[in-house]
């Protein structure tokens, strides 16, 4: 029992768990569960490796808590206690939500991307394989060389792009009935999030009363009944707290109509399209644009209709608003979407590029521009799937490529035999016999004969080992010059790790080959990267050693 | 690029041409040659502009005698626009090519900030402005009137010039008109009390012009200075103003009585409908105003504020109205109608009374015009059918032409959307109009579609009623939720601010990738003069036949009046309107060979040989007979393969030769045989 220690934040009794009676211990780190009159925890789970919770629905029978890892196991706790099951249910999800976040953060983004890095990865998968779950060494060390290389390049990736906001998520909220004249709503936070994202109102909202004047649900009751969220209905009384963010966004739009008024984008504008003002026509009435005797129905339909290009105007700027400044959303929610934007439409090039646009026939010109290559492609399944994960390969530069045949045709085209000292036919001929495999002077190489003599699976053992070794030696050798205590640490460290790898892991291989297949020399060549490895260290040290004396 | 149109050189300011541009300008060469008026109609987005542009500046320079002047009218300030820098483009390659400085004086007339600079335009080569500046009587009088009859007169995107005719000699009076008047009469009152004790001179002087008459006006209309003013009318011309009009204090007391005449016609409890003969015997009758001096009521009015030296006359523009339309009603005893109507269709209750005066005949305000020009073009991409615009415009034109767009790969595809899944004839027609089958199989048709096409669709409804009943079941029944999965959705309204918004967000959303639908009505703001070109429209759907609304009184007498006068049906004459609309909305996808676009024609009706005959040609030729009554998956699986086609890669050499000519190939003795069949199948 390792965590007596541990601070233990709530212990629940009565909590069945595979229909056995224990108890639930949750700790500052952990949440464990333990079967009655046992000392031991059968059930244990830290924070970081869950990734959600959640609870029987009210109303049923069974008051169960469940909790979801992110190997996607899942344990369930049944609350049993007759009297106290629903709040002792309550006390510990609600204690889970506090905890639980808290560790998503971290854990979850370094997992994820680990998890991520492995499953893109085979040859990555393997040497975790073999080098971790062998124990050869322990998985911060795996990855602490691993995490560094790959931040560099996730700095650019890190700024992930923005994911835009599905037009239709009011729609996605579908209410359920509960049976008693009442809907329910389910809310996920991406939903929520989207709501604030469209509409930096409501957030600002929810940040002026949450949690002091009401709670997250009250609020999100509010919301949801307010004409706000029912494009239809018309607005009623001030005891809305909604209305005024209805008021806010109005004036929004209406700031921007009024900019409208004024600015003649020209091109696309309708207005211009007119031609003429009104009042030049014989006898053009002014055009009457909002009627007042509409009928409630008719009022509504053009609320309806309002609502939709408001909603789709504020789903594109929230799109829009996260490019442009993306820590600044709710300072923005006054001048809601980008006035800047409009400004350049005052800007009189724009309006004659536009213009130059709309007038020139692209087609009817010469095309004067570089002539490009169109892309040709062979297979174009392989173009349409992606390019399928390859063993690491040693890729050369297309520029090396075309380097190296200009090169070569430049000699070829240089290349004057030198008659006058060539060998003759039969010598040419018996050194061609020894060089080629088999001949005399090739019988001492194992490469042509490996894939002969070995069989497939040695062979892949055999490139295992070499990845392992590879990325061992890489530790290792990253460490030189040792210029900190950190690296000298850390190359003595690779030193004990590189002889358990060759203890635990060549020597075995190479037991078994030996077995099976007396007469090759097979791992020579590994022995050979370890001992000058090892050489290496041992040189370091004996200077060290003639240094420090 | 230099082409020979018939021994004609012509400086075209392109690498290439197309072959309908070419043929375009062989027949304005024709009608210029025979100086005629025309009709031709080449789909937008072939260079229409360019090429008329090209041809009549070459004739300009070849025949200055000939042509002294070019008079380019569109529609809107966006299309002014282009002409200019089209123009200001040609006349670049014209420098370039003959190495001679500029000698073309261009001008445009776009809004009343640059209006009125009168001496240039005489003396201007090209002249670029509204229709209204030519058709409309009021303003045609300050600006166009001195332009030369050596000129030539083109209306591009006249596919609603009858409407602009009749729109610019109507006439609507509403209370608050005539409240306006009242003050209008009293300000004169007052101005020429305020002058008599000033400066009587001045009032007898102009009493004294006024009985020499308006000799002067008469002497240049005779030897033809000017252009005809349809409000002016030649008698009036020839005769001195009436005595009982004479004096300024007359005058207003005639004004005045005038006006209380049209006060009691406005108190009334149910519709009435008469002729300008029938009013002028009622006039009489009730306050004895004869016809004699309210036909020199404009005249009259416009000399004593000449007179009283009254700057800002759109001040009195309600009391100069109302002149105009007494001068109108008792000048024209035919192709006018008067109705009055104590309060809007829709709102029974509340007393709103209009009269309108309302012009049934486009062909008295463009008359002028075709009388006055020796060559009047007429031009635009859906003039469909042809014979209809000489017909109701009263003019015989010298060429009627059609051109097709030659494509190398057919970029549009017409489909007619006739059932749904379901088997439900799909119609916007009156009696389905509620139906709820009909509303949720176009439903799920734009949602299909919003699965299916790229960036962005424009939906067009018949009306704006239409529209929202439509769009508000469409929310009930969560069609609306489900479409914007997919795309987001904008709607036009009818404030034309918000509407801008609405189309600017659109446009946005298909820029940056999003996709977007937008929906709007035929004869709205968008469907007329809103391009959506490439990515900004895919798609069109044209939500049912936009026929106009039949039930205005308006509408049905001047339907009486074209089957009386030009024999045309009332059911040919609305079926025509309707496919007009139509055809410019789907247009709307369409703006270049490069271009492509789905145009679906969501109703059975556009199956029928009657309306589908009336749509332009270049979209009729590519109607397949497979495609005339589909369902709405079928719709899907043809755009499907439609749309995966046109994102091939298109490049310039794909169109040379077949939809593009270099010179080389323009010469070629067989190229010039197949164009000159184009334009004999016209």
């Amino acid at each position: 029992m390792a965590s007596l220690s541990e601070e233990v934040l709530l212990v629940l009794k009565k909590v069945r768990q595979r229909k056995q009676d224990g108890t639930l211990y949750l700790m500052a780190e952990r949440i464990a569960w333990g079967p009655e009159g046992k000392d031991r925890f059968t059930v244990s789970h830290l924070y970081s490796d869950i990734r959600c919770q959640k609870i029987s629905p009210d109303g049923k029978a069974k008051i169960q808590l469940q909790l979801v890892l992110h190997t996607g196991e899942s344990s369930t706790f049944h609350f049993s206690n007759d009297s106290s099951a629903l709040t002792d249910r309550e006390a510990a999800k609600d204690l889970l939500q506090q905890l639980l976040p808290k560790f998503k953060k971290k854990a979850n983004k370094e997992l994820e991307e680990k998890n991520r890095m492995l499953q893109e990865d085979p040859v990555l998968f393997q040497l975790y394989k073999d080098l971790v779950v062998s124990q050869v060494i322990s998985a911060e060390e795996f990855w602490a060389n691993r995490m560094s290389t790959t931040n560099t390049e996730n700095t650019l990736s890190d700024k992930k792009q923005d994911v835009g906001i599905s037009a239709a998520f009011l729609a996605d909220i579908r209410p359920q009935t509960d049976g008693c004249n009442g809907l329910r709503y389910n809310l996920t936070p991406d939903i929520i999030e989207s709501i604030f994202r469209t509409y930096p109102a409501v957030q600002q909202k929810y940040g002026e009363n949450v949690p002091h004047n009401l709670t997250e649900k009250e609020f999100w009751t509010r919301f949801f009944q307010s004409h706000y969220f029912h494009r239809d209905r018309i607005s009623t009384g001030a005891l809305d707290i909604f209305s005024e963010c209805a008021k806010q966004d109005e004036k929004g739009n209406v700031t921007h109509l009024e900019l409208y008024r004024y600015i003649r984008s020209g091109v696309l504008n309708v207005l211009t399209a007119e031609g003429l003002p009104k009042e030049k026509k014989i006898g053009g009435k002014p055009a009457s644009t909002s009627n007042p005797n509409r009928t409630g129905k008719e009022n509504s339909n053009s609320a309806i209709i309002k609502r939709f290009n408001h909603h789709s105007a504020m789903i594109l700027a929230a799109g829009s608003r996260r490019g442009d400044a993306p820590n600044d959303q709710a300072s923005e929610t006054s001048s809601t979407d980008g006035n800047s934007r409009d400004s350049d439409l005052f800007q009189p090039p724009i309006k004659k590029v536009k213009l130059q646009e709309a007038i020139d026939y692209l087609d009817l010109q010469r095309e004067d521009g570089p002539k490009t290559v169109a892309l040709n492609l062979k297979k174009s399944d392989r173009y349409a799937h992606g390019p399928v994960p390859l063993e690491s390969q040693k890729y050369t530069t297309s520029q090396d490529i075309i380097n190296s045949i200009t090169c070569i045709r430049h000699e070829m085209a240089n290349y004057v035999p030198n008659l006058a000292q060539v060998l003759t036919s039969s010598a040419v001929s018996s050194a061609i016999a020894a060089l080629s495999p088999g001949g005399v002077l090739m019988q001492t190489g194992t490469q042509q004969a490996i894939n002969q003599m070995v069989p497939s699976e040695v062979q892949g053992e055999l490139k295992h080992l070499y990845i392992a070794a590879g990325e061992l030696l890489r530790h290792f050798w990253t460490c030189f010059p040792v210029n900190s205590p950190f690296l000298e640490e850390k190359v003595v460290k690779m030193r004990s790790n590189l002889e358990r790898f060759q203890m635990t892991k060549l020597r075995p291989f190479q037991e078994k080959v030996q077995r099976q297949y007396l007469s090759a020399n097979i791992t020579g060549h590994l022995e050979e990267m370890l001992q000058t490895a090892y050489n290496k260290l041992h040189a370091w040290q004996t200077r060290r050693m003639m240094r420090k004396i | 690029m230099k082409l020979n149109i018939e021994g004609l050189l012509v400086y075209f300011p392109y690498d290439y041409i197309y072959p309908e541009q070419y043929s375009y300008m062989l027949e304005l060469k024709r009608t210029l040659d025979a100086k005629g008026h025309g009709v031709l109609e080449m789909p937008s987005g072939t260079g229409k502009t360019i090429s008329l542009l090209s041809l009549i500046l070459a004739y300009q320079k070849a025949y200055p005698l000939e042509i002294t002047k070019l008079i380019y009218c569109s529609r809107t300030v966006p299309e002014i626009e282009k002409v200019v820098e089209e123009l200001r483009k040609l006349i670049e390659f014209h420098c370039k090519e003959t190495g001679e400085a500029n000698n073309f004086l261009a001008l445009a007339l776009s809004s009343r900030k640059n209006l009125c600079i009168h001496p240039e335009i005489l003396h201007a080569n090209i002249v670029v402005y509204s229709y209204h500046y030519l058709l409309d009587p009021k303003i045609a009088d300050l600006v166009s009137k001195e332009l030369t009859k050596k000129a030539v007169v083109v209306f591009d995107e006249a596919h609603n010039i009858d409407n602009v005719c009749i729109d610019s000699m109507s006439v609507n009076i509403t209370r608050r008109t005539l409240d306006r008047c009242t003050s209008n009469v009293e300000t004169l009152q007052t101005t020429i009390q305020r002058i008599k004790e000033t400066d009587a001179a001045k009032l007898k002087e102009e009493y004294r012009r006024l009985v020499e008459g308006l000799k002067e006006a008469n002497v240049a209309r005779v030897t033809d200075v000017y252009l005809g003013n349809p409000v002016l009318p030649a008698e009036v011309l020839q005769e001195a103003v009436p005595g009982s009009i004479r004096t300024a204090e007359h005058f207003v007391g005639f004004l005045k009585r005038f006006l209380e005449y049209l006060k009691s016609r406005l108190r009334v409890h149910h519709v009435v409908q008469e002729s300008a003969p029938q009013f002028l015997k009622d006039i009489f009758q009730k306050v004895c105003i004869d016809r004699k001096p309210l036909r020199f009521c404009a005249e009259r009015l416009r000399s004593l504020l000449r007179t009283l030296e009254i700057s800002d006359l759109t001040d009195f523009s309600a009391i100069t109205l109302i002149s105009n339309f007494a001068t109108l009603v008792s000048t024209y005893s035919q192709g006018f109608t008067i109705i009055i109507e104590p309060f809007e269709d829709r709102t029974p209750s509340i007393a709103n009374p209009v009269l309108h005066f309302s012009c049934m005949d486009p062909s008295i305000a463009i008359k002028p015009v075709f009388e006055r020009f020796q060559s009047v073009i007429i031009t635009s991409g859906t003039l469909s059918p042809l014979d209809i615009y000489p017909k109701i415009l009263d003019f015989r034109p010298v060429t009627v032409a059609s051109f097709t767009m030659t494509l190398a790969r057919t970029c549009l595809c017409p489909l007619i959307v006739g059932r749904g899944n379901d088997q439900v004839a799909l119609s916007s027609k009156f009696e389905t109009r509620e139906d709820f089958a009909v509303i949720r199989n176009y439903g799920n048709l734009l949602l299909e579609m919003s699965g299916v096409v790229p960036d962005g669709i424009v939906a067009f409804f018949t009306s704006y009623m239409y529209m929202e009943n439509i769009v508000a079941s469409w929310y009930e029944q969560g069609i609306l939720e489900n479409i914007q999965r997919n795309k987001l959705i904008f709607i036009e309204t009818p404030d034309a601010a918000e509407t801008s918004m609405a189309l600017e967000k659109y446009q946005e959303a298909c820029e940056n990738g999003r996709g977007a639908i937008l929906l709007s009505v035929a004869r709205g703001k968008v469907s007329e003069g809103i391009d959506f070109v490439h990515h900004f429209g895919r798609a069109v759907i044209m939500f049912g036949v936009p026929y106009v609304y039949t039930q205005s009184r308006i509408l049905k007498a001047r339907l009486e009046y074209l089957r009386d006068q030009f024999q045309i049906r009332e059911n040919d004459f609305l079926t025509f309107d309707a496919m007009r609309h139509a055809a410019q909305c789907v247009g709307r996808v369409i703006r270049g060979k490069t271009d492509y676009g789905l145009m679906i024609f969501a109703d059975k009706r556009y199956a029928r040989a009657d309306k589908r005959g009336k749509l332009p040609r270049w979209i009729q030729e590519h109607i397949s007979d497979g495609s005339l009554n589909l369902t709405v998956d079928e719709t899907v699986q043809m755009s499907k393969h439609f749309l995966r086609q046109m994102a091939q890669p298109f490049r310039q050499e794909d169109q040379l030769g077949l939809s593009l000519l270099t010179i080389e190939q323009l010469e070629s003795e067989e190229m010039l045989k197949k164009i000159s069949q184009m334009a004999h199948q016209a």
